[in-house]
């Protein structure tokens, strides 16, 4: 080799084979990129070394160490000799794994680990196979660790890694590590539920069979699963993920390593969030005026259909959970037949908010999530990141561990697994504290004039608040690499642009290697590419319908009923229209009313494309094909006694694909579907036009935003809100909000119980309690939920979780208003009984 | 519940502390003066007054030989059994012990007088081989003098649980 190595690295010889790698380098690690795995069970490139297992022993021979050492204890130096095979270290590896295993149950073959079990690997490879211990074995008694995590403490060899990821990377605080010695003991304080929404990660790090996933338990061996890459879609941060299917049905979906979006872990909504594709009640059949019919009668008669009708009365309502093909396919419909342009948000604001997003975002300036955890300062804008990107919550964790200060403005009480400031304030305000902050950031910078002069007045602050805003304004200035996340969800349109303009002057301010980020979070997992493509919304959409300005509707992998606040109305809207089409998977009463339903394929039969909040498009491939899950034809005994040539319940096909055959049937057809196609369909998206993404991704977004220096400030009216009213505001959580995991079987039947939330001040006023019974006067009828009271909450609102345990659609409208004294608490006799939280759903 | 006294002692001991947590070890001290042993009340009251999760401190509580999660008796000896009390011995005494007492490592004696438990090294090496009673340091140890013992705590009045 002729090439120097580069500073700060080193060459050192593995097994007589040469590498560079940076110094410090975990030996380990750099075997690991020789494509040699030393045995490891406490070992996780995530959590670090501690060197507790002693499996990784590897012999060096030469260099500044020398003799037998962890090799995840030893950074690599320059001119270190390793030897894994010696056999002084493969003898210590042996006897390491005997003992590990002498107190092992020998259950592998009723272990839901085995078959992609460390522990098993190793102990083969170790070379024990005969067991020579026969004395009496250490056991536990286990817990019950909630409906995800199984527990088998039997099993556990003390390598620390749940707990490490429990306890210091999720900041979990009721899981841990009891007792000593041999006896140590991995668990709660008493039995019950994790806590954590992250949760789900410990029975992806455990070596063994001790923490399992327990609902897809004693139904697949991995070697039974059909497995493939996917992208997580429960929200914008595009998750990697593995799924694991058998008889046409998802069995479990496990994190997938990438290492700039969410590393080697996944929240537990995303982890959970499956199910929805083998729900019973899916549509699977196309239909015409609710008779069932076969696709390309389906087709046909919406082709006939929709000729009669003038162009500019046809509407389209997409999805942002949908793939970019189907994205695509339809803005080509649209713009080729000269419909309306196509409607992915619910209203207005949402879609201006999620514009100024997009035309904020520019590759020079966004921020993945990786790029969190290095950040030193960083401001979070309008945005829950455990209700709306959970996974960037454990970012922050990771960033405010390593030393970064965290401020979060908001109006809702954010809980953050980490140390951060939070100041709060009403939605309307968010705008007038981030120009306060951006004048103390920017404070006699000549480029900033322009952007400053465009910045709302703050509003009247506390001298405490405006002070505590112009320090963080200064350490914003001061920092090596400030980051701006801001969510959309909640947001004043003009509040994505004016964040990310606070970012792009900030990087403006630093040297050559200082930068700053920008991080939006966006509604769904395709919010960019929606975004992008610009559009109306649905309230406008409502009312065009109710006018008669738009008489025919194609909803695609939309489920607007269900996720309007004015049910009734869109009913009697629908009820208007001449023609109604929808094509989906989620079972909806959209399907009832529609006159042709065409049903579509979900991410795991249908793959796809996706870009994410930073513009990186990334890829879901098709696991295994559409049909009933076996489980549910096996009862009505297998195989069915039927003449097809193919799976009952296939008939579902991608939703790009109707929609181009339908293109095709309008007499528009003769688009190829290529990258030339999606990168003509997304003019905001440039590298769409290089082709497929590579395995973790590529960035597609411009190099520099089109209106990124002049962020155009609207007027945005702040609600008149009466002395003694709430306003209601409907908010994200966790868990049973978002659009498909509040389908999810397994969230619904474990998902905490839904509540309200209130600020102290207004529930003092009301003399209502946290914790009690709430009855609440909506203009639909009275909602009853559950009180949360806040002291770190806007006043002046009420937070109501779209969850469709909750009625929350009896809103019956936007901007309700609610009187605080019409609130009361529900006396006990009222109370729901048991576990019935919820009132039966509105017929 | 902790009396008011021992509420207010704790409060004091944690004001101005910076971490809390600190104190932890010293919180359950009090509370298993006061119980007899860090039973399941005494460390959810102590985790609250330490602004820790139950599980926080439970990690401290099984991790220490001196934090009894479970009664004990009035006498609580640790017999240590370090390496140098093992090469005089302590195995004999420790089976003497136990047998006098009739009771096997970690049982209390039916009379609730006793509890014998095994401990890491307690540094009197010299004395070997040695235990602890209730906090006071008893060796070098022979059968005889273990009888002796026995004998003088069993008329005596050992203040009980005396951990520092």
């Amino acid at each position: 080799m002729s090439r120097k190595p580069e500073e700060a690295s080193c060459r050192l010889t593995i097994d007589g084979r040469e590498i560079v790698v940076a110094a410090d380098t975990p030996v380990i690690d750099a075997a690991e990129r020789l494509g040699i795995m030393i045995p490891r069970f406490c070992y996780h490139p995530a959590l670090g070394a501690v060197g507790a297992c002693r499996m990784c022993a590897v012999k060096f021979l030469d260099g500044p160490v020398k003799g037998l050492q962890m090799s995840c204890m030893v950074g690599a130096r320059d001119g270190m000799v390793v030897s894994t095979t010696n056999p002084e270290a493969v003898d210590f590896r042996r006897q390491v794994v005997e003992w590990l295993m002498a107190n092992h149950p020998h259950d592998c073959p009723v272990c839901d680990e085995g078959g992609h079990c460390l522990l098993q690997d190793e102990t083969i490879s170790g070379g024990h196979a005969l067991r020579r211990y026969r004395g009496p074995k250490r056991t536990y008694r286990d817990q019950d660790l909630g409906p995800f995590v199984a527990h088998e403490m039997n099993r556990c060899i003390h390598c620390y890694r749940c707990a490490r990821f429990y306890q210091e990377v999720a900041g979990g605080r009721d899981y841990g590590v009891l007792s000593i010695a041999r006896r140590t003991y991995f668990g709660r304080y008493e039995g019950g539920r994790l806590e954590s929404p992250f949760a789900g990660n410990i029975i992806d790090l455990c070596p063994t069979g001790t923490l399992t996933d327990k609902p897809s338990r004693y139904r697949a061996r991995r070697w039974d699963l059909e497995r493939g890459p996917s992208v997580c879609l429960h929200c914008s941060l595009g998750c990697g993920l593995t799924v694991g299917a058998r008889y046409r049905e998802v069995m479990k979906l496990e994190a997938r390593l990438n290492p700039e979006v969410n590393g080697h872990f996944i929240c537990d909504r995303g982890r959970y969030g499956f199910g929805y594709e083998s729900r019973p009640d899916r549509p699977r059949q196309p239909r015409v005026d609710g008779r069932e019919t076969i696709a390309g009668a389906a087709l046909a008669a919406l082709a006939e259909g929709l000729k009669p009708f003038e162009a500019g009365k046809v509407a389209m309502v997409g999805g942002t959970r949908s793939n970019l093909e189907t994205l695509a396919a339809l803005l080509g419909l649209c713009r080729d037949q000269g419909w309306r342009p196509p409607v992915f948000f619910r209203d207005a604001r949402l879609a201006g908010a999620a514009e100024s997003a997009a035309a904020a975002l520019s590759g020079d300036l966004v921020a993945s999530l990786a790029d969190v955890g290095r950040a030193d300062v960083i401001l979070v804008v309008c945005a829950d990141p455990l209700a709306e990107a959970p996974m960037l919550a454990l970012s922050l964790r990771r960033a405010a561990r390593r030393g970064a200060a965290v401020l979060v403005l908001d109006h809702r009480p954010c809980d953050l697994p980490c140390e951060a400031e939070r100041l709060t304030f009403a939605p309307q305000e968010l705008a007038g504290c981030l120009s306060r902050l951006a004048h103390a950031a920017l404070r006699g910078r000549k480029e900033a004039a322009a952007y400053l002069s465009s910045l709302p007045l703050p509003p009247d602050l506390l001298p405490e608040t405006a002070l505590a805003l112009d320090t963080w304004g200064k350490r914003l200035a001061e920092a090596r690499f400030p980051l701006v996340v801001c969510g959309t969800d909640q947001a004043e349109p003009t509040l994505p642009a004016l964040a990310g303009g606070l970012a792009r002057l900030l990087a403006g301010s630093h040297d050559q290697d200082r930068r700053a980020g920008f991080l939006p979070l966006l509604p769904g997992p395709n919010g960019l590419a929606a975004a992008l493509a610009g559009g109306g919304d649905l309230e406008a959409l409502l009312a065009d319908i109710e006018d008669g300005r738009a008489t025919a509707l194609l909803v695609v992998e939309s489920d607007l009923l269900s996720r309007t606040p004015e049910p009734e109305r869109w009913l009697a809207a629908l009820r208007k229209l001449k023609l109604l089409a929808v094509c989906d998977h989620l079972p909806s009463p959209l399907l009832e009313a529609a006159h042709v339903v065409l049903p579509s394929r979900t991410v795991f039969e249908a793959g796809g494309h996706f870009v994410n909040q930073e513009g990186r498009l990334q890829r879901a491939m098709p696991v295994f094909s559409p049909g009933l899950p076996m489980g549910r034809t096996l009862r009505e005994g297998h195989p069915p006694r039927l003449f097809m040539s193919c799976a009952p319940g296939s008939e579902p096909r991608p939703a790009a694909d109707w929609l181009k055959d339908l293109a095709g049937l309008l007499g528009a057809g003769g688009r190829a579907g290529d990258w030339a196609d999606l990168a003509a369909a997304f003019p905001g998206l440039p590298g769409l036009a290089a082709g497929p993404a590579p395995e973790n991704g590529r960035r597609c977004l411009p190099e520099t935003a089109p209106g990124a220096d002049a962020p155009s400030v609207a007027k945005t009216g702040s609600p008149d809100v009466p002395p003694d009213h709430l306003q209601v505001l409907l908010v994200e959580r966790t868990f049973g909000t978002e659009e498909l995991s509040c389908r999810a079987p397994l969230l619904a039947a474990s998902a905490p119980e839904p509540w309200v939330d209130l600020a102290a001040a207004d529930a003092g006023k009301a003399g209502l309690a946290h914790g009690a019974w709430l009855l609440v006067p909506l203009p639909g009828g009275p909602l009853r939920a559950r009180l949360r009271v806040h002291q770190d909450m806007a006043p002046g609102l009420l937070l109501l979780p779209r969850d469709p345990r909750l009625l929350w659609q009896r809103l019956a409208g936007t901007g309700v208003l609610v009187e605080l004294l019409r609130l009361h608490a529900i006396t006990a006799e009222e109370e729901p009984a048991g576990e019935d939280t919820t009132l039966e759903a509105e017929p | 519940m902790p009396d008011d006294d021992l509420r207010r002692t704790i409060l004091n001991m944690l004001q101005g502390v910076e971490h809390p947590r600190e104190k932890a070890v010293d919180v359950m001290y009090l509370l298993q003066r006061q119980y007899g042993y860090l039973c399941d009340e005494a460390l959810v009251v102590g985790a609250e007054l330490l602004g820790m999760t139950p599980l926080e401190l439970e990690e401290l509580a099984t991790f220490y030989d001196f934090i009894y999660r479970r009664p004990v008796g009035k006498y609580v000896i640790h017999v240590c059994d370090g390496v140098v009390c093992w090469m005089h011995h302590e195995d004999d005494i420790f089976r003497h012990l136990c047998a006098r007492l009739g009771v096997r490592p970690g049982e209390t004696t039916a009379d609730g007088l006793f509890t014998v438990l095994p401990t890491v090294c307690i540094g009197d090496c010299d004395k070997a081989p040695a235990m602890l009673v209730n906090g006071r340091f008893y060796g070098p140890l022979t059968p005889g003098r273990v009888d002796e013992i026995l004998e003088t705590l069993r008329s005596g009045d050992e203040e009980r649980v005396l951990c520092p």
